[in-house]
């Protein structure tokens, strides 16, 4: 099998990943938990964009410190609308990531990085692609843990009821845990 | 400078195709022949495209021993230059030409022959004065799994990467999307396939009902 003998038909997968992100990270405290990783630290940042799905989609557009708590993407999610772009800031472990993702290609944009140490262009180089690995890493890794759980008939409908439950009440959890 | 420092944009793709065990010669050679070439203000070129070293926007010969680094990542960098005449430039340019010339002849309206004359003058005196526009697209290649970061999201640019590069290295490069990504990751041809036969959910009805779509097989 070859990717290109795939058609890229699962952006709606991917809008329901970004979507999931936001409901799992606030369920879990504002983290969760990636095998091989740990614990990462998730926040929506700066953008944020839902969009409906279909030909004549129609989207809302937040631009804040925490989109996430604003009126409009609530209300969003209440109408039918799914994330199709967000800028999330990742914690994992000390290092301090900042990535916007856009679900219909999966492009990464305006990606900052921790800090580097090395003395030379070339050290400084070599950590910054380890940098990207681990960022990837973990993004590819919830995608496809997120993956894995909707192909799971005995665990997606339970996380389906809870965002259901959790988009009825506008975003919000009902048992926060830390 | 996207991937040594500051923030960075950028998408994924996947080479496909055979390599051989020892490509550094082979390929340094192919780069030299795509490498980048200034273009001549004095001629029609608009646009020229080429491989430059990594690390000198001046320098199109990539050596052999240093081309694939630690971690088996070749460090690439496409050069874009673009010399055009902003279409308003030109057009204020050439009307100040046509005055001048229509007054020297001692007319009140030059020909079209003499008025074509004019603009392919200007346009050549422009070309002369101006720099052209340089844009330097870096890449990140590793070899162990085949993808590539390319600091780029833009479609024009990226298209002529992907020409560059498949001509050059007689490889064959797919962008990694939501599907791609899932197949690099690991998820199986089945998986892949059960979830391409997923309907969308919809979480804001609370029904329950389509969600699941057409139940995947074992998984």
């Amino acid at each position: 099998m070859t990717v290109e003998a795939r058609p890229e038909n699962l952006a709606f997968l991917a809008r329901e990943f970004l979507t999931w992100v936001w409901f799992e990270a606030q369920r879990g405290g504002g983290g969760v938990h990636l095998d091989g990783v740990g614990r990462v630290r998730l926040d929506f940042t700066r953008r944020l964009r839902l969009e409906s799905p279909g030909v004549a989609a129609e989207a809302t557009a937040v631009a804040a410190e925490l989109p996430t708590l604003a009126d409009e993407a609530r209300v969003a999610l209440q109408t039918g609308k799914k994330v199709a772009s967000t800028t999330l800031l990742l914690d994992v472990e000390e290092r301090h990531f900042e990535v916007a993702i856009e679900a219909e290609t999966f492009t990464f944009r305006g990606v900052k990085l921790p800090t580097v140490l090395g003395t030379s262009d070339g050290e400084r180089l070599d950590e910054r692609l380890a940098l990207l690995d681990e960022l990837e890493a973990v993004v590819d890794g919830l995608y496809v843990a997120f993956a894995r759980q909707r192909l799971d008939r005995q665990a997606w409908p339970e996380v389906r009821a809870a965002m259901h439950r959790w988009v009825a009440r506008g975003g919000e959890d009902d048992q926060p845990t830390n | 400078m996207a991937l040594q420092s500051g923030s960075i944009s950028y998408m994924r793709l996947v080479a496909v195709g055979e390599m051989s065990d020892a490509p550094e010669e082979a390929w340094c050679a192919a780069l030299a022949e795509r490498g980048f070439m200034e273009i001549d203000p004095t001629g029609e070129l608009q646009e020229s495209c080429g491989w430059v070293r990594f690390d000198d926007a001046f320098e199109s010969n990539y050596m052999p021993h240093e081309l694939i680094g630690p971690g088996g990542v070749v460090l690439l960098r496409m050069r874009v230059d673009t010399l055009k005449i902003p279409a308003a430039t030109l057009k204020a340019h050439i009307a100040r030409a046509v005055r001048e010339r229509s007054k020297a002849l001692g007319v009140d309206k030059l020909t079209r022959t003499e008025k074509d004359a004019v603009r392919d003058e200007m346009r050549k005196q422009l070309r002369r004065r101006s720099l052209p526009r340089m844009q330097l697209i870096e890449c990140a290649w590793n070899l162990g799994t085949g993808e590539l970061r390319l600091a780029t999201t833009g479609r024009r640019l990226a298209g002529l990467f992907v020409d560059l590069f498949e001509k050059t290295f007689a490889l064959q490069l797919r962008v990694v999307g939501p599907q791609g990504v899932l197949w690099l990751r690991g998820l199986s041809a089945e998986e892949l396939d059960a979830l391409g036969a997923l309907q969308p959910e919809k979480f804001h009805l609370s029904s329950g009902g389509p969600g699941l779509g057409p139940q995947p097989g074992k998984v």
